[in-house]
């Protein structure tokens, strides 16, 4: 039952989100002269210890949910109201945990940008409408935030509006985002439909219309309520769709790479505890209403993503697009654990990729600063994100090679790392769900063992190109590349250590003893655990880890590079599969010739049969026109002109003079004589 | 509280307009602060009146929940065997109307801001200006058809002088296509009017009547008469009562508009100056709209019940082909034209619904596209005013040249487009909900209507996006070099007074809808239980 007293945990979840709008306001207020970011800076370390004061209080406890009426349409009601539960929580703190330090780097990387006050607002912006999502207690509140963390992300991945890349990659992210949101939107339509609330704890909560029986395998059948399990199947299909956009599944996942145009500091944001995260966030959260074939079509699409993403990001050579598909594929990771039911992992999933994916990217960012700085410094005409421009970086930046390492062993799922931890999980529970589910099922887990495997692969390949290979463009010359400046260190290393192990649990090699899984479990399903799995696939997983890291060492290292760069293979990976070109060719071209053609229906057709008809009557009124002219009036003018040309014949009779008028009479009388004459002859 | 106060709304106006007849037309400036004082004086007005509401009149069939109500004889004339001609000077106002005469105030005052730079014959575009607003304010409020036709076609008269004389350069054209097509329904109208006068009886003394709360009970109509609904007479092969509704709403939808009968739309808006594309945007569409609701649905409910089918589909198909021929413009005020053809087909969707929260999302999508397109059409006039010139290819980077002016648009643009905090999300959402409903309450329509309807929103993001993208971002590149640069200067203090107040309140109905929906709701439930019954 909801509350209706605002309590401390409750007043402080609510401030946590409020803080970051306030700063917003006031910064879009102050305009130029908020360009320090100090309001955006202490809005979100207020945030942090209010989320972590409601942590506190909520985590382990039972939910709290407060409402408010909203509005009335027709004789439903809509709330506004906050549900915190120890999902909400977890995300609330995480949320500002990475904001934090993301903040604080922000104020050495963004130094100097003349749109700097606008980088505050949107940031600020974009941590309310996250955080607000995490704490909405209804599916439309929810929504409406998840609509405005993509128009957020807009506006920054947009930030440098006269390029015209990035414009053109906001306006895909908002596109795509969009067909997400059709399905989010529907999924809401469906749900209200047939249970008449989107309460979140009336639909879901333990005693919920969609109460789910633990397990994956069993399908979610409404308690109460009128849905059908054919729009049950839509409905979670619906959510997944929303999902698919926001958190990047193939084949939706194409805005994400093209996100990278924004600032370096907004894609760690995006990549790590925002955006993306909120469509595994939403999976989780709506999860009783997955029947069987949903879950399949997660699970597979998950791994479908994680594996193209994995290949997809073999070839690139920006470093930040290589982490980009390195955020898809393991948001595929979170999204079969989600499909096996495990969504408590997933979620646990989200926590750790958050710290490390966001410590590579502000690592990536404090390269790409030196590399910028050298480049204007020297004039070199280089792409200071190319990896084959860097190399040897190591001496030049020792402490980003260490962050950056670190972060890169968590990815790869190195022991004693946070990485480790939940991605060996996932995998070990892919395998006691396919034990499951038929030898088809198999399939699942052995394609993400690959992909850990190529995971590993391109993200060694990434630090021996950056950190160990020769240097190329900076070999010729004295150039210096200098190490990040303070403002962007100390982030970096408090990420550093929160990829580590300890902040999750005091055992470094087994997931089972971690407190946050805990804190999640008493609502999560658990599958029938196979021991042996739980040593062979994390020791075989680091085992394939040190052989890929060997290999990117003599590959790009050592020089022996065996592959050609021409081969299909390649050029699918490096081409990312030629999905741009594909839905350009059949979905954008298509649709504008579409629309062309419409418009020109529109004109020549609509308007044409419209404009035809004003012709057909002006020929109308024309013909009537002649005949009235020349039928109807010329009968009368006709005879108006036999009077007149009577009148003016028999005028010249009319002379006046007496002889001629005698001399017609006399004729006159003559005619009638002669008449009668012969008449009577 | 003065018992007159809807008729002082009506015609304060038109003593305005007597008034601007006294001014010497030497004096030009006195107009435009005299139209002002009125848009303000009616501005307060009708806030008061909104004030004053009480959301449980429910209006519709029983005049008693009317609020405001003025009724009294106006013409009463012995026709020998025809019987008693009534005609009654009866307005009053519900849910259904009362946002409308507060929407009409406001964007009238928008339209005289508008305006106020108009140099050709200042006095009688003023004066055509303040009966233009007489006569929509009177739409809105009549009660008896008569009266409601009357000032029906004196809306008319002076938009047709408005776009014909001050419009752009195909003005002429436009003023006459508009107004055959619109005279086109109402002309038809008149006949459904005079064949409802002939089977409606006032129950109270015996008299046929044009009274439409008369003709809404099935019990006052003449057994055996034209449309009475048990006689089920049939008139070209046709039941007459689905004929008479047919009529109605095609006058109504000509007005909405509705593809295909739209075309008149672009080209009025492309050549009306700016405040008279802000008027017909703003409040003329809503007319439509708001005629379906009060005359089509309430008048023959049996009818619109059986064509909700249409209705929705009507809807669907204006939703998605607005959408696509606004991606493929390239002139801006004709983007933003074919868009209004799009948003209101929402509203065609909601009303086909005929579910609460279809209607209300509905009405309420008519008051969110009210002002967000006059800002829309104020934003085209702006930058038209400057270098005139609209089309999209010619413009580039103006974020640089003109960043509040570029604020404004992109806040209007993502408002437009439904993003949720603007009211416009608030009205597409629950015409999508609503419609998908309906085929759980009644199966009046099938879900994929409201799917396909969802799709305009997606297109919505298309076209919009793909204009602030085209015009806005990049490097800034005109197409009459460093000119343009220099007239185009960024949003003055006179236009950003009149953006600000419009955005706000799309800002302040999307996160507090209750504002408009209290208000509504009671009407919108008590039409739809006398369509649907329940």
């Amino acid at each position: 039952m909801p509350a209706y007293t605002l309590t401390y945990p409750l007043l402080a979840a609510l401030s946590a989100v409020l803080l970051p709008f306030a700063a917003f306001l006031l910064t879009a207020v102050l305009g130029k002269k908020a360009k320090h970011g100090t309001i955006s800076i202490v809005a979100i370390s207020l945030s942090l210890l209010a989320a972590g004061y409601a942590f506190t209080q909520v985590w382990g406890n039972t939910p709290i949910h407060i409402q408010w009426h909203w509005f009335t349409i027709g004789r439903h009601a809509f709330h506004v109201g906050l549900l915190l539960d120890n999902m909400a929580v977890l995300m609330l703190v995480l949320v500002c945990l990475i904001a934090l330090p993301v903040h604080c780097y922000s104020i050495a990387y963004m130094r100097g940008d003349p749109g700097i006050h606008r980088y505050w607002a949107y940031l600020s912006l974009f941590c309310f409408a996250m955080l607000g999502l995490v704490v909405a207690d209804n599916l439309l509140l929810m929504y409406i935030c998840w609509e405005l963390v993509g128009f957020a992300s807009y506006l920054l991945i947009g930030f440098w509006y006269t390029r015209d890349a990035a414009v053109q990659a906001n306006k895909k992210a908002f596109i795509v985002n969009r067909i997400g949101d059709i399905g989010f939107l529907l999924g809401i339509a469906i749900l209200h439909s047939s249970f008449g609330t989107l309460d979140i704890q009336a639909l879901f909560g333990p005693q919920g219309l969609l109460t789910a029986p633990m397990g994956a395998d069993t399908p979610a059948i409404a308690a109460e309520g009128t849905i059908t399990s054919g729009w049950l199947t839509v409905a979670g299909l619906a959510f997944f769709l929303g999902t698919m956009a926001k958190s990047a599944q193939f084949p939706l996942h194409v805005w994400l790479p093209d996100a990278m145009e924004g600032p370096t500091s907004v894609s760690s944001l995006i990549h790590a505890a925002t955006m993306v995260a909120a469509g595994v966030f939403l999976l989780a959260r709506v999860f009783p209403i997955f029947d069987d074939t949903t879950l399949l079509v997660i699970t597979t699409t998950g791994t479908v993503t994680a594996f193209a993403a994995a290949y997809f990001a073999l070839a690139q050579y920006d470093i930040k697009k290589i982490l980009a598909f390195s955020t898809i594929s393991q948001l595929g990771f979170m999204m079969v654990g989600i499909g096996i039911g495990m969504y408590h992992v997933a979620l646990f999933h989200l926590v750790t990729h958050a710290f490390f994916k966001c410590l590579l990217f502000l690592s990536a960012g404090a390269i790409i600063h030196g590399m910028q700085h050298a480049k204007e410094k020297h004039q070199l005409d280089i792409d200071p994100q190319d990896i084959r421009h860097m190399g040897g970086l190591r001496r030049h930046m020792p402490l980003t090679f260490t962050t950056m390492l670190i972060a890169s062993l968590a990815l790869a799922g190195f022991p004693f790392t946070a990485g480790y931890l939940s991605k060996d999980a996932l995998l070990v529970h892919a395998f006691e769900w396919a034990a499951l589910h038929g030898e088809a099922a198999i399939a699942i887990p052995l394609v993400l063992v690959i992909v850990s495997i190529l995971t590993s692969f391109y993200i060694f390949r990434l630090l021996a190109k950056v950190f160990f290979a020769r240097p190329s463009v900076l070999a010729n010359n004295d150039i210096h590349i200098h190490e990040a400046s303070r403002w962007m260190l100390a982030p970096m290393a408090f990420l550093a250590f929160c990829s580590l192990f300890p902040i999750f649990t005091f055992h470094p090699l087994n997931d089972g003893q971690v407190w946050l899984l805990h804190g999640l479990v008493a609502e999560a399903p658990t599958l029938p655990p196979l021991r042996p799995l739980h040593i062979l696939v994390p020791a075989l997983a680091t085992a394939a880890t040190l052989v890929m890291a060997t290999l990117a060492w003599r590959w790009y290292v050592n020089g022996h590079y065996p592959i050609r760069t021409k081969g299909v293979l390649y050029r699918l990976s490096e081409r990312q599969g030629y999905l741009n070109e594909l839905y350009d060719a059949i979905i954008v071209r298509p649709l504008l010739k579409l629309s062309l053609l419409l418009l020109w229906i529109d004109h020549h057709v609509v308007d044409g049969a419209i404009n035809g008809m004003a012709t057909a009557g002006r020929s109308l009124a024309g013909i009537a026109a002649w005949i009235d002219y020349h039928l109807v009036d010329g009968l009368i003018r006709l005879v108006g002109n036999l009077a007149w040309g009577a009148g003016h014949v028999l005028r010249r009779s009319q002379t006046g003079r007496v002889q001629q008028y005698v001399a017609l009479v006399f004729f006159i009388v003559l005619v009638i004589l002669l008449y009668h004459i012969f008449a009577q002859a | 509280m003065n018992p007159h106060l809807l008729t002082i709304l009506i015609f304060l106006p038109l003593a305005a307009a007597t008034s601007m007849l006294l001014v010497p037309s030497a004096k030009k400036a006195a107009y435009k602060y005299m139209a002002l004082t009125t848009g303000l004086l009616q501005l307060v007005l009708s806030g008061a009146m909104y004030h004053l509401f009480h959301p449980k009149g429910a209006g519709i069939t029983d005049e008693r929940l009317y609020q405001f109500v003025d009724h009294v004889p106006w013409i009463r004339l012995d026709m020998g065997s025809l019987g008693r001609l009534e005609i009654d000077y009866f307005i009053g106002v519900d849910g259904l109307s009362m946002p409308f005469l507060f929407l009409t105030s406001l964007v009238m005052l928008i339209a005289i801001g508008a305006s106020w730079h108009v140099q050709k014959r200042v006095k009688g575009y003023f004066i055509l200006l303040m009966v233009l607003d007489m006569a929509v304010m009177g739409v809105f409020s009549a009660l008896d058809f008569f009266l409601f036709y009357i000032f029906y076609e004196l809306m008319l008269l002076p938009l047709y002088f408005l776009i014909g004389i001050w419009g752009g350069a195909r003005r002429e054209y436009a003023a006459i296509k508009f107004f055959l097509y619109t005279l086109f329904g109402s002309v038809f109208m008149l006949l459904i009017i005079v064949g409802l006068y002939f089977s409606v009886i006032n129950p109270e003394t015996g008299a046929h009547t044009f009274n439409m709360l008369h003709m809404m009970d099935a019990a006052n109509y003449v057994p055996d008469s034209l449309f009475s609904a048990i006689a089920q007479r049939e008139l070209f092969g046709m039941p007459a009562r689905l004929l008479g509704f047919i009529v109605l709403f095609i006058a109504f939808a000509i007005k909405v508009p509705i593809v295909p009968l739209h075309t008149w739309l672009p080209d009025a808006h492309v050549e009306a100056p700016t405040p008279v594309s802000i008027i017909l945007a703003g409040i003329l569409l809503k007319i439509g709209g708001y005629g379906i609701l009060r005359v089509c649905l309430s008048i023959f409910p049996d009818a619109a019940l059986q064509s909700a089918w249409w209705l929705g589909l009507i809807g669907v198909v204006s939703i998605t082909y607005g959408a696509l021929v606004a991606l493929a413009q390239r002139d801006l005020k004709r983007m933003i034209a074919y868009s209004s053809v799009s948003h209101m087909g929402f509203v065609l969707l909601g009303i086909a619904s005929l579910t609460a929260a279809g209607t209300a999302g509905a009405v309420f999508q008519m008051i969110s596209h009210g002002f967000l397109s006059a800002a829309l059409f104020f934003l085209v006039g702006m930058l038209y005013d400057r270098v005139h010139d609209r089309d999209i290819y010619h413009f580039r980077g103006l974020a640089s040249l003109m960043p509040r002016f570029t604020v404004f648009v992109a806040i209007a643009f993502f408002a437009s487009l439904g993003l949720p905090g603007f009211s416009a999300f608030i009205g597409e959402a629950f015409v999508i909900i609503g419609a998908f409903n309906a085929e759980s309450i009644h199966g009046l329509l099938p879900r994929w209507m409201a799917i396909s309807g969802s799709v305009g929103i997606l297109l919505s993001a298309a076209y919009f996006l793909w204009t602030l993208q085209r015009m806005f971002f990049g490097q800034p590149r005109l197409k009459g070099g460093v000119e343009w640069a220099a007239a185009l200067s960024d949003a003055s203090p006179r236009e950003t007074l009149i953006m600000v107040p419009m955005l706000a309140l799309a800002f302040l109905l999307g996160i507090y809808p209750a504002l408009a929906l209290d208000n509504i709701n009671a009407s919108v439930l008590a039409l739809v239980e006398l369509v649907t019954g329940n």
